[in-house]
């Protein structure tokens, strides 16, 4: 096929519109650049958000990605996502900052990675991301370095999951929070949107928000990027990058089946932990240090579920909405874990139900019967890098012509002591709080650390700007980059992130 | 099924409770009719026996399996699959074909041990099965309100 050329040359092109590529788009646009960001996905506008979980898969990458290793990650719903806005359509919203230790893993345990970076040059953008998300969250965080401001909008009521985590903390002396969330507890003006709703508890904000009281990106980052003059471009499949010597000098991408090329002075990579990797191993690129795919990382993400006495519509009310950094660091481990109360749609819920304990036919219903009163927590933990889990190309190739990636991953001692300690706090947490019928599900949660940062470039893909190593002009901004996975939701780190390498771009 | 439960839920999709989105969505479901298009006829009967003892329902009233005909026939991936499973249009295949000639014929109960043992001899493949049903089961609407889910009509929020 013969791509269509676009004689019209960008200044910077943004490959993927999610945490990591929206807000440095609109900085950039902002700035006055002339910038396109290629997403492989449709707009998914607010009137088309169904409260129904299959339909709102449209939200979720379905290509196919093979899981390999031990503990194989499963992808689809649990994550990524594809579309204007990325994964921040589908994520919980729980937007903790980053502690100053979990940068400095390496340092403190003589394992793990150091970020090149310290707290104090990603704080000034926390505190940006808090005021123009509109964070709600509570007067005083219990945890973390002072604040030099208190979050916009007050806490988002509790759901009943929270209040049954809030009684099992108290009884076993653990601290609680409400949490903070990138949803509205009360309307905002967004430049460039509108005004956004608040949260009306529907509880879906993992299948979408429908209101726009969610900070997904397009509904903040993305309208101000066009109202900055950034163009974005839906179902826009971006299979190569262009090159001459070592800078890249456009994109070749497929939109509605047809082959298209732009060009572009600066390309921003941003098209999140596997995609991006998966797009450089095809071509061999900025991989002089052979660490693209490397150091794949997840979450320890186990879940907590309970069965109470009282209904607690476990649907409805923020799933996000508390927290508790008290076992940021716990004896004998590397770093720590945080507790958060979750929500629970039904279709998530039993499908989880029935793949994490294997039960079907009558005991199934019987379980399902109980839906209305069920809770759960879940945590969020350190997970190593370590060499045996990595993103490879299958040579199986995909309806587009392009390689799979497998991605192989396996838990190590840490995570095995820590998704054991956190099992069962939770079981006593939930005990405490009158909880029975427990079960476990065992997941790793997010995608992280397949083209990371570093403070050389033998070892790592990209500079502490962001930079690629190899590449005169590439960046990458995405949950690839991160050196180490933070015992903390990855999201607003990563938004801070790509304002302070639009920043760093900006100032040459 | 009761006629009266099917007229309960039709009035709740139809007010002002339900948005436009979701309503368009869940109205289709409920009266969709599915063609075979991608199964033999003798998988499609052997998938239909198995979904009756994954998740009991009444076939009558909704079609558990036609949903992932008609995934497969589209060639449609959940986003990822286990390494240890070979790519296959059908990935069940294995699975039903581990299945006693007389399958069809046996009691429930007999044909649950059964099930127990394939369960254990294709854990992966057994898993992607049931966690299909299973969400294609508990995404029906009459199935919803059954357990005590209304929250499709959230279209004024609700109020904790
Ligand atoms: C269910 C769920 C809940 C979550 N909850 C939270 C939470 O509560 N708090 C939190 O902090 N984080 C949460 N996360 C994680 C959070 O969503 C991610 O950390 C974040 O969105 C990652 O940003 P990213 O830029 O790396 O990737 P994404 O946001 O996924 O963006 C990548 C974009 O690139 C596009 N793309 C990929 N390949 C191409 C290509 N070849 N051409 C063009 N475009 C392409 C994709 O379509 C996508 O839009 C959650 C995730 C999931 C799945
Ligand atoms: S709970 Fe609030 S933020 Fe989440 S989807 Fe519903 S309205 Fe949006």
């Amino acid at each position: 096929m013969t791509p269509r050329t676009q004689t019209l040359r960008f200044d910077a092109v943004v490959v993927g519109t999610g945490a990591g590529g929206a807000p440095l788009l609109s900085r950039l646009a902002r700035a006055g650049l002339k910038v396109l960001a290629l997403e492989a996905g449709p707009v998914h506008p607010l009137s088309e958000m169904a409260t129904d979980e299959r339909t709102q898969e449209k939200l979720f990458w379905k290509d196919e990605r093979i899981s390999s290793g031990q503990d194989p990650i499963g992808f689809g719903r649990n994550n990524s996502g594809i579309g204007v806005g990325g994964s921040t359509l589908h994520y919980t919203a729980y937007v903790p900052r980053v502690q100053p230790d979990d940068l400095k893993l390496r340092t403190e345990f003589g394992v793990g990675q150091d970020w090149p970076l310290e707290y104090s040059d990603l704080e000034p953008y926390y505190d940006e991301l808090e005021h123009f998300l509109g964070i709600s969250g509570p007067e005083h965080y219990p945890w973390g370095p002072p604040r030099n401001q208190s979050y916009r909008h007050a806490a988002l009521p509790l759901n009943a999951a929270a209040k049954a985590m809030q009684r099992g903390c108290a009884a076993l002396g653990i601290r609680t929070s409400s949490a903070p969330n990138a949803a509205l507890s009360a309307p905002q003006e967004q430049e460039g949107y509108g005004v956004r709703h608040a949260c009306t508890n529907r509880g879906f904000c993992q299948a979408g928000c429908s209101v726009g009281a969610k900070a997904s990106v397009d509904v903040t980052f993305l309208p101000l990027a066009v109202k900055g003059g950034a163009e974005i471009r839906p179902n826009s499949f971006v299979t190569r990058f262009l090159l001459e010597g070592n800078r890249i000098t456009g994109v070749e991408y497929l939109r509605d089946g047809l082959l298209e090329q732009v060009f572009t002075d600066t390309l921003f990579l941003c098209a999140g932990a596997i995609e991006t990797p998966r797009l450089l191993l095809m071509q061999n690129l900025a991989n002089s240090s052979g660490q693209v795919g490397r150091n794949f990382m997840a979450h320890v993400g186990t879940q907590v579920w309970g069965r109470f006495e009282e209904e607690t519509q476990p649907f409805m009310g923020i799933p996000g909405s508390l927290i508790s950094e008290d076992t940021h660091r716990l004896e004998g481990m590397v770093g720590g874990y945080l507790l958060q109360s979750i929500g629970a749609m039904p279709v998530t819920y039993a499908s989880q139900y029935a793949r994490g304990t294997g039960t079907w036919g009558k005991k199934l219903l019987e379980h399902m019967s109980g839906y209305t009163k069920v809770a759960g927590i879940n945590v969020l933990g350190e997970g190593l890098p370590y060499d045996g889990n990595f993103l490879e190309l299958s040579p199986e190739l995909d309806a587009r012509g392009l390689p799979k990636p497998i991605i192989h991953y396996s838990n190590g001692d840490n995570e095995k002591k820590m998704a054991a300690h956190a099992e069962k706090l939770m079981r006593d947490i939930w005990t405490a709080a009158g909880a029975h019928d427990l079960w476990t599900f065992p997941r790793g949660a997010h995608t992280l650390g397949t083209a990371r940062m570093g403070q050389d470039s033998r070892s790592s893909v990209i500079n502490r700007d962001c930079k690629s190593w190899d590449l005169e002009n590439l960046y990458i901004c995405d949950n690839s980059i991160f050196p180490s996975s933070l015992s903390v939701n990855p999201a607003l780190t990563q938004m801070a992130l790509s304002l302070r390498t639009a920043d760093v771009f900006l100032k040459g | 099924m009761d006629p009266s439960e099917k007229a309960q839920l039709l009035e709740l999709l139809e007010s002002n409770r339900v948005t436009n989105a979701t309503r368009r969505v869940l109205l289709e479901r409920l009266n969709q009719k599915f063609e075979r298009q991608f199964f033999s006829v003798s998988h499609l009967e052997l998938l239909r026996t198995v979904a009756l003892r994954l998740v009991p329902h009444d076939p009558l009233e909704l079609d558990l399996v036609g949903p992932i005909d008609g995934r497969l026939a589209h060639g449609d991936s959940k986003g990822w699959r286990y390494a240890d499973l070979a790519l296959e249009p059908n990935p069940y295949k294995s699975l039903l074909e581990a299945l006693p000639k007389d399958f069809l014929q046996l009691e429930g109960e007999v044909q649950d041990s059964i099930l127990e043992g394939v369960q254990k001899e294709f854990p992966r493949a057994f898993e992607d099965l049931l966690a299909e049903l299973v969400e294609i089961y508990y995404s029906h609407p009459l199935v919803q309100v059954r357990i005590g889910y209304y929250g499709f009509a959230d279209a004024q929020g609700w109020t904790l």
